[in-house]
């Protein structure tokens, strides 16, 4: 009973609550991420105190004390060692209860190891709750406000926002004018849109170094319905519900890559500003 | 002069092998900077300094591509530690501004040699005659997707003989006196140029079905890119015969697959054909780092029935 508890307490202290905030990280943190460092140590020293936490509990269902205490010693200096690294959150820290966690360990008793892991893990789960998704979005992924895209109907290149405007504007366009039956209309804003909905595949390279990433969303089926697509709308008489299914399809792949790279590139870019 | 006889009398007195290991220069074998390598290949390195491969790391494209060299993915490639045929690069730790350089192209640390396309006698640095730097394979593990277009398009010409042809026959380590002792040879265009597609490289057809331009001279696709985003900009006026005009433009880029395959027809559906007097076709394009639209073509072409007449 006492193992499973020392198990399942370690992982229930890095839920998130039902409400929380995003808060900007603090700069101090720059230097553990590239460009600055290739090295993560921030992020390594997270493992690090992970692993030894779980390894602390390994050791004591195996009953090997002396191995437990030297992974609570490491948890611990681990723990001093990051509390030095980011200025700004020392109040996070808490080496009072490090100490005892330690103690407990040394003490060889499973009752206070259960009582004073689950003081410690209180005070990595606050500062999750508070940092850890923003720090994630901050420091590691990428900025697509960056991201430029040249408009292949006007040549000229615009931010990806307001690409992505025109090519709504494209599909809207249309689709109003496939409602209002006007094929001349809708050939012209058909091919726009076609156009611009390649170009949205020229960020990926951006970002992406494995063809495979770029395939999984704009891939084949991708570029075989803009080619249908085209084809409909070039012949001598378009066929208006092919014309809808097919840009229908094309549709869904706007939702697979906002799913992907919308929240987390909002949110990246609310920081920036 | 001097030198010359005291070392002939060096070769005399204790043959080619004590020669090599005299001459040895240990830290040709420790990564120098692609400088270093100016003392014996002067004419090389003047030539690699102007390429892009020398600019891969500080093109200030990249840098702003990269996110300031954060995103670690894009850095192998543009800084590569060793590199063999068809394998990806690690990325390099010493030097990054020197981008593609020398040694990464080179020295192998399995040999600590450096590896080249002849058979030498080079007494500073071993050296190793690798026939994979005369193959398009020794390019793919960064070019991947141009040598995969290249591999469909089955020709028998290789990367290098388009992108580092044969400059001149002479020496290909340019260091007085020590150039006397070897034998000329041929020296490979180390600025690695794009070169530019001419006229003769596209046919043009204006045909019922469209007009249709097809790549024929370039045996890769036509922008080729693996990361950069070069482009075609196709711009077509057509003309008809009731004086209106009426004009279609056309981005082609490899990264949206619009690219032209070789020998492949890619085809611009033109309005109203019967009615067509000529089309005014030009075509420029834009290399993955740089700026300007430089033109390729210009091209009138009438349709069918009206040049019969
Ligand atoms: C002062 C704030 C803070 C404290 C205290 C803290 N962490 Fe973290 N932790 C973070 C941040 C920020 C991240 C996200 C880092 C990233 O993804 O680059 C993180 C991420 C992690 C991760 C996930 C790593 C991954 O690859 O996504 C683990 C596991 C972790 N921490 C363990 C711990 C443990 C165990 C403790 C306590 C012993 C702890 N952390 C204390 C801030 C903290
Ligand atoms: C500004 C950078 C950026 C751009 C542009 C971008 N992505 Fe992503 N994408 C990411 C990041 C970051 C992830 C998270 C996984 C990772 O780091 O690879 C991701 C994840 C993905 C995934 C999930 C698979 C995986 O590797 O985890 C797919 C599929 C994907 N992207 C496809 C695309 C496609 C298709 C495009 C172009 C239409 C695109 N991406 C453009 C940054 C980008
Ligand atoms: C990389 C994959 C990707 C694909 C494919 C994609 N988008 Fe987007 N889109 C994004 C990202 C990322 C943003 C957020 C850009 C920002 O605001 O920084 C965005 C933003 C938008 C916006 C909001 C613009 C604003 O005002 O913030 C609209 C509308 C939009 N996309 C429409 C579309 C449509 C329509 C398609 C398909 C035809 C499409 N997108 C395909 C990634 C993609
Ligand atoms: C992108 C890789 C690459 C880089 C960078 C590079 N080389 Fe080469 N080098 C080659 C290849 C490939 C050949 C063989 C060409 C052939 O035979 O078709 C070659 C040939 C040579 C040769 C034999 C003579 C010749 O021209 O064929 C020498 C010497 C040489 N390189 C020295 C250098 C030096 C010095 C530098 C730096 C200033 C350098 N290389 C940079 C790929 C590279
Ligand atoms: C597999 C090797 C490889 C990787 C990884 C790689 N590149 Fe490149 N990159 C190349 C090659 C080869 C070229 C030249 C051909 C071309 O234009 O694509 C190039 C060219 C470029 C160019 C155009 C030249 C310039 O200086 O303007 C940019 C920009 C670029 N890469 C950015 C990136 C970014 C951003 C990433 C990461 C997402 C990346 N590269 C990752 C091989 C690579
Ligand atoms: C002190 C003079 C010297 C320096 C410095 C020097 N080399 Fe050489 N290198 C030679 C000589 C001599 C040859 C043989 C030339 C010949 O036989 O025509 C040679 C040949 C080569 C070859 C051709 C090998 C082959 O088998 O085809 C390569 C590649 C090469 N050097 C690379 C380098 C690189 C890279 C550097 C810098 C790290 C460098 N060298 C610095 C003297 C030098
Ligand atoms: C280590 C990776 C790597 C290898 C190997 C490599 N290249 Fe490149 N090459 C690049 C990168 C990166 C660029 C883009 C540099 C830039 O513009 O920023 C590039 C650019 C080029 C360009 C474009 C030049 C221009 O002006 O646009 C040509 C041509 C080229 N390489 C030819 C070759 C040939 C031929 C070989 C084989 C002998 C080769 N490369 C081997 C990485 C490599
Ligand atoms: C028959 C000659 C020929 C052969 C063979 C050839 N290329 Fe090209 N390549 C060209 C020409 C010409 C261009 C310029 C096209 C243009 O006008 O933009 C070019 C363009 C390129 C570019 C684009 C430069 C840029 O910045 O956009 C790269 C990269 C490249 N070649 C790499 C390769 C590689 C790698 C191989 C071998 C797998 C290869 N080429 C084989 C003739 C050739």
């Amino acid at each position: 009973m006492k193992r499973v508890l020392l198990a399942s307490l370690i992982l229930s202290g890095f839920a998130l609550s039902g409400e929380f905030t995003l808060k900007k990280p603090p700069e101090s943190l720059k230097k553990y991420y590239p460009p600055q460092s290739e090295k993560f140590e921030f992020l390594n020293n997270m493992h690090t105190m992970s692993t030894a936490f779980y390894a602390v509990q390994l050791n004591i269902n195996d009953g090997n004390w002396e191995k437990a205490t030297q992974w609570a010693k490491k948890l611990v200096e681990t723990y001093k060692k990051t509390a030095e690294m980011v200025p700004e959150w020392k109040k996070y820290f808490d080496f009072k209860k490090a100490e005892a966690y330690l103690k407990a360990v040394e003490s060889k008793n499973v009752d206070s190891v259960i009582k004073a892991s689950q003081e410690l893990g209180k005070t990595c789960a606050k500062c999750h709750q508070d940092n850890e998704i923003a720090v994630k979005i901050y420091y590691r992924f990428p900025n697509f406000s960056e991201i430029k895209i040249e408009d292949p109907v006007e040549f000229m290149e615009y931010e990806l926002e307001d690409f992505m405007v025109k090519l709504t504007r494209s599909l809207q366009a249309l689709n109003v004018y496939l409602s209002q039956n006007q094929p001349d209309k809708v050939q012209e804003h058909g091919m726009n849109f076609v156009e611009r909905a390649r170009a949205v595949k020229e960020m990926c390279s951006k970002c992406h170094t494995d063809k495979r990433d770029v395939e999984a969303i704009t891939g084949k089926d991708y570029d075989q319905a803009l080619n249908t697509l085209e084809e409909l709308l070039n012949a001598e008489k378009p066929d208006f519900n092919k014309i809808k299914q097919i840009t229908a399809k094309v549709t869904l792949t706007c939702y697979t890559c906002h799913n992907v790279h919308y929240i987390p590139s909002k949110i990246k870019s609310a920081f920036s500003k | 002069m001097k030198f010359l006889f005291l070392f002939l009398f060096l070769v005399a007195l204790t043959g080619c092998e004590k020669i090599n290991e005299i001459f040895l220069e240990e830290d040709l074998l420790q990564r120098p900077p692609a400088k270093r390598c100016a003392d014996c290949h002067a004419e090389i390195y003047k030539a690699w300094k102007e390429s892009r491969h020398a600019k891969a790391w500080i093109s200030e494209h990249f840098k702003q591509e990269s996110e300031n060299y954060s995103k670690l993915k894009c850095l192998p490639c543009h800084a590569p530690h060793q590199v063999d045929p068809l394998e990806k690069p690690l990325l390099r730790v010493e030097r990054r501004h020197e981008g593609v350089n020398c040694v990464a192209c080179h020295f192998k640390e399995e040999t600590k040699a450096m590896h080249g396309p002849y058979k030498v006698w080079s007494p500073p640095h071993p050296s190793k005659e690798d026939k994979n730097y005369t193959k398009s394979e020794i390019c793919a593990g960064c070019h991947r997707k141009t040598y995969k277009e290249w591999k469909l398009a089955r020709v028998q010409t290789t990367c290098q003989q388009c992108h580092m042809k044969v400059k001149d026959i002479t020496w290909i380590m340019d260091k007085f006196p020590f150039l006397l002792f070897h034998t000329r040879k041929p020296l490979h265009d180390h600025t690695f140029p794009a070169g530019k597609a001419t006229p003769k490289d596209l046919k043009t057809f204006l045909t019922e079905e469209g007009l249709k331009i097809v790549n024929v001279g370039i045996p890769h696709n036509l922008p080729t890119a693996d990361q950069g985003n070069p482009k075609l900009y196709i711009i077509a006026e057509v003309y008809y015969q009731n004086g209106k005009k009426r004009v279609i433009r056309k981005i082609l880029s490899p990264q949206s697959n619009t690219a032209l395959r070789y020998l492949e027809p890619y085809n611009i559906k033109i309005p109203k054909y019967e009615e067509v007097e000529k089309v005014v076709l030009k075509i420029y394009r834009r290399l993955a780092w740089k700026k300007e639209r430089e033109l390729i073509l210009v091209d009138e072409l009438k349709p069918f029935k009206l040049a019969e007449k």
